[in-house]
């Protein structure tokens, strides 16, 4: 059996490149959480070490999930699955409402975002399905039909929380997962369609304040202090940290709080502006290393499964990077999505460490595994 | 494709990799577009945001003249303002308000009714009206005090001293130019304030508190010289008619201003109604050709070149000379016949002048006339100077060399013109004429010194004398122009001068309108003052050497009676002697020849100055001081000048002053 089989390839071949930019990109996290916080003044318990404690309870996930076989892992994909959906329903029936939308769940006294674990499990579902069901030609609607359900299920639950930009990420990242995988270009094409249809239907069931940030999205100025005011705000601040940036500390927007989400979704703006154009470009490299480095894991993997496990959760991260500081740099519409592994939060960073537990899984296991 | 063979997964994952870098490039791009293409107007932006600053300004200097009286001074008045959120009945308060402090009622009850919380009422207002609004005691209605610029002496050196805004800012004059010395550097306040518009001090970013970096300012301007320079330009405008007219007063060796007059009068301590060329300071910011008052200049060049020396004699046409396509004519159709050089400026011929340029050459008549200051700012430190007009000399046509000859196609500030004379005054080296003696501080210590400035040597000590005497001859010949200006018993050289204003409507020179003047300087020979005196379109006496001759004449001799000794030194006046500021004598006079023989051999001049001061003067020439007392130089021994021996010791004393 190979579960719980310790080889010591396991250890041999560990994929410290990856685990060095995971902890390097938290690293700048944790700082950048320090200085977000910094002015706030004496909280019992600063958000940058209840950070760095969740780092390290997420590394634990991390190591957890590493030594598990993906296989193994994949056997219950569709139980880790059914028990996300069941943790949505609990949100939806009985968690409870921060700033008008009901995300959270208490478990043990923490609270916990469902929708973050929701990320991970309809990625290993969806490798899940097409492990399953390998084909040599593209997929057609029929064969998409589960892969469909799998999706929507968890979108809708989360659009009616509501939370539109993790749903959103949802459909980006299994919409990737299955471009990927190879459709059928008539299919595609029939799904598009039914897309464009819906799109405004599905307009008329956004929130008043969903459809004002995609406007303001469009003409930011046109309500400055308004709904426009994130956008401005963020974009002063970056662009005020011009080349070299203000300094640790020092970011003037930041420290008097001018940036609304300073600590969360906003976070990129507060680095951007202490660390200037030069640390939002080793930033960015930063992140784009990662993503290199999980595409390659995807390309060596000994099977299918773990391809598109990799591939699925390179993409999941992407994703959430370009969305996050597109937005904060005002090319993408306001929608709430976290920087990963900077925002603040315990589910994701939990979640996003877990992820990255099954990266290292499948790049160790291709020294492991015969064909 | 079959699906899960090598090549099928690394098409896929390459595109998937470009996909991913395009985005990211896009961030890149993005970031670069904002923070460096844009960061400095989004920099801004943010500082706009979270900074807010207070400017306390100290109160502003004093400005006084060379003896230390007061012409400037600031004194404290009250001002209104109101918080109109804290006004429970507008219609009470403002009907109150307008009714102590004679406002409109509407405009007072507008501005109580916005929805601020801060408005200006009314601004200096008398300690009458404030004594009452404090009375009335109105919930929401403030009085704060305010400096307020005041000018003892009304409309005396107006022009000069320039004026001051609503908030203290110097508009004109020297209020303007000097006025960051003057206001000296706020005490700056600078807070961060947060998003909620909230004062931050706990991380306060700048907080420059510098006080007391503002100066008194002393001028060379002396107050009793410019009282009688006024008076006796504004008789003579008003008895000749005249549209207006300027008067100057300079010592010759230094470039000090001592008086500076514009006719057309204002009061800055009001000024609201006062349209801008009145308070404009016409004695270095408009131009006219000089007409006569140019020709010493003439001379002074062709004298210099060799070019014609005083027995030379030129027919001068009997009043009828024909250049190209022009004829010459004399002033009021006078007819000369053959005239030798000083006759030429004792009758002020036109074709004899005309001659004597056309000998000269046009390059270097040219020369000359940018030697003695014409066509250049001359660097005074008003504000506004022009800089007149002198064509290129390659724009000359024969006929412009002949009449520039005479000063007519020429442009010249009255500052040009009397910073030039006093070049012959001053054995043909050209002065910078100031205005500003230095600085005092706040205790009315002298705490620099400007010191007189050599722009050129022009003519020779040789010429300059020879000019001199011709000059002389203009004023003092029974026939001279310049008769008018005649004192007894003291040989004044002058220049009369007549020019035909150029009339652009017709666009020839007018023989009606006419801008006559006077300049010269007293006594030959040690010439210590030099006045021009212009009038602008007299009615009567239009010529030169009739109307502004008197005015010149009646200015020196009041100098004279005035100041038994020479003015150059510190000035005696038989009255009170102001006490305000501690002088220093007058400098050295810089002549060109020994300016740097000078000094090394005598005893320098230790007067006014500070210990300090005084120890490093002496160190420079190796002189051991003896001192006694505190504060300023008050006595020495031996005294300035005295050529220094062996022993080079020196007492000085010190006293405070007041």
């Amino acid at each position: 059996m190979i579960f719980l089989k310790f080889d010591r390839r396991i250890f041999q071949n560990f994929d410290w490149t990856l685990l060095a930019l995971v902890l390097g990109i938290c690293t700048v996290g944790i700082i950048n959480i320090y200085s977000a916080g910094y002015s706030i003044g004496d909280r019992p318990f600063p958000l940058y070490l209840k950070q760095i404690q969740w780092v390290f309870l997420g590394m634990a996930f991390m190591m957890l999930i590493y030594f598990i076989d993906y296989r193994v892992i994949n056997e219950a994909a569709y139980i880790i699955y059914g028990i996300s959906i069941a943790l949505l329903v609990v949100v939806f029936l009985y968690g409870y409402t921060t700033r008008g939308s009901q995300r959270w769940i208490s478990i043990l006294g923490f609270s916990f975002q469902p929708a973050e674990l929701m990320k991970l499990t309809v990625i290993m579902a969806l490798a899940r399905y097409f492990d399953d069901y390998k084909s040599n030609e593209p997929y057609n609607l029929k064969e998409l039909l589960i892969p469909f359900l799998i999706v929507i299920l968890p979108f809708l639950l989360i659009l009616k929380q509501p939370d539109l930009g993790t749903a959103l990420i949802i459909v980006a990242v299994s919409a990737s997962i299955i471009v990927f995988i190879g459709v059928n270009w008539k299919s595609l094409a029939i799904v598009g369609a039914g897309a464009l249809i819906l799109m405004p239907i599905g307009w008329r069931f956004l929130k008043a304040y969903q459809k004002e940030r995609l406007m303001t999205f469009l003409n930011p100025d046109n309500d400055p202090l308004g709904t426009g005011y994130h956008i401005i705000q963020s974009m002063i601040a970056v662009g005020s940290g011009g080349i070299i940036g203000k300094g640790f500390l020092s970011g003037s927007q930041t420290q008097l709080k001018f940036l609304p989400e300073q600590q969360t979704d906003f976070v990129f703006s507060v680095f951007a502006e202490e660390w200037g154009f030069i640390g939002a470009f080793v930033l960015i490299i930063m992140f784009m290393c990662l993503i290199f480095w999980g595409l390659k894991i995807a390309l060596h993997s000994r099977d299918l499964l773990g391809t598109l496990l990799s591939f699925g959760i390179t993409a999941l991260i992407s994703w959430e990077v370009f969305i996050n500081i597109g937005m904060v740099l005002g090319i993408v519409p306001v929608v709430g999505i976290p920087l990963p592994f900077l925002s603040y939060g315990g589910s994701a960073m939990i979640v996003l460490m877990a992820m990255i537990g099954l990266l290292m899984n499948v790049s160790v296991r291709r020294f492991i595994l015969q064909r | 494709m079959a699906v899960n063979t090598k090549k099928w997964l690394k098409v896929r994952i390459v595109s998937g990799l470009i996909i991913f870098l395009v985005l990211f490039i896009a961030l890149l791009s993005r970031a670069f577009q904002l923070q460096v293409l844009s960061g400095q107007k989004l920099k801004t932006l943010a500082q706009k945001q979270h900074m807010t600053t207070l400017q306390l300004h100290p109160e502003r200097g004093i400005i006084y003249d060379r003896n230390g009286e007061k012409l400037a001074a600031s004194v404290m008045a009250d001002s209104v303002c109101a918080d109109p959120s804290k006004i429970t009945d507008p219609v009470r308060a403002s009907q109150q308000i307008s009714s102590m402090l004679n406002l409109d009622r509407n405009l007072v009850y507008k501005k109580l009714s916005e929805p601020k919380s801060f408005c200006w009422l009314a601004r200096r207002i008398s300690p009458d009206q404030a004594a009452s609004v404090e009375n009335a005691n109105i919930e929401g209605i403030i009085l704060v005090k305010e400096p307020k610029r005041f000018y003892p002496n009304g409309e005396l050196a107006a022009h000069v001293l320039g004026f001051v805004g609503a908030d203290a800012n110097g508009l004109e004059g020297v209020e303007y130019k000097y006025d960051d010395s003057l206001k000296g550097k706020p005490e700056k306040l600078t807070w961060a304030r947060d998003a909620k518009g909230k004062k931050l001090f706990l991380r306060v970013e700048k907080n420059e508190t510098k006080k007391d970096e503002n100066v008194n300012i002393v001028l060379t301007i002396d107050s009793r010289i410019q009282y009688l320079v006024e008076t006796h330009l504004k008789e003579a405008v008003s008895s000749k008619g005249a549209k207006g007219g300027l008067a100057i007063v300079m010592d010759p060796k230094t470039g000090e201003i001592l008086a500076l007059a514009n006719e057309g009068r204002f009061n800055p301590n009001n000024i609201s109604g006062v349209l801008p060329e009145r308070w404009r300071n016409r004695a270095i910011t408009d131009y006219f050709d000089p007409g006569s008052t140019f020709k010493p200049f003439l001379v002074a060049g062709a004298l210099e070149e060799k070019i014609i020396k005083e027995s030379d004699k030129f027919f001068c046409e009997n009043g009828n000379y024909k250049v190209a396509n022009r004829v010459i004519h004399e002033a009021n159709k006078k007819r000369h016949g053959v005239l030798a050089v000083p006759d030429i400026l004792k009758y002020s011929s036109n074709i004899g002048a005309a001659k004597i340029a056309q000998k000269m050459g046009k390059e270097k008549f040219h020369d000359y006339i940018e030697r003695f200051g014409f066509g250049a700012k001359t660097g005074i430190d008003l504000p506004g100077e022009s800089a007149g007009l002198v064509r290129p000399v390659k724009n000359w046509v024969p006929v412009d060399t002949a009449m520039i000859g005479f000063g007519q196609g020429v442009s010249v500030t009255a500052i040009q013109l009397i910073a030039a004379v006093s070049a012959i005054a001053n054995n043909g080296v050209l002065m910078k004429p100031y205005i500003v003696r230095g600085f005092a501080d706040k205790d009315n210590r002298l705490i620099k010194l400007y010191t007189p400035t050599v722009v050129r040597k022009v003519i020779s000590p040789d010429v300059a004398k020879r000019l001199t005497n011709m000059l002389t001859e203009v004023v003092g010949a029974v026939d001279g122009t310049g008769k008018n200006a005649r004192i007894v018993n003291v040989a004044v050289a002058g220049k009369t001068g007549t020019s035909q204003k150029f009339d652009f409507v017709r666009g020839i020179y007018s023989s009606e309108k006419v801008r006559t003047s006077f300049m010269g300087f007293f006594p030959a020979a040690d010439p210590q003052v030099a006045i021009l005196v212009i009038l602008d379109e007299p009615q009567r006496d239009k010529w030169g050497g009739v109307a502004a001759a008197p005015v010149f004449k009646n200015i020196s001799e009041q100098i004279l009676n005035c100041f038994k000794t020479s003015i150059r030194e510190t000035p005696v006046f038989d009255g009170p002697k102001a006490t305000k500021v501690q002088l220093v004598s007058a400098q050295q006079t810089l002549d060109a020849e020994n300016a740097a023989t000078d000094d090394e051999s005598t005893m320098p001049d230790f007067l006014g100055l500070t210990i300090r001061e005084a120890m490093k003067k002496a160190k420079a020439r190796s002189i051991d001081l003896k001192i006694s007392g505190s504060g300023w130089v008050a006595r020495q021994y031996p005294q300035a000048g005295r050529p220094l021996g062996e022993e080079r010791i020196c007492s000085v004393k010190f006293e405070l002053s007041n």
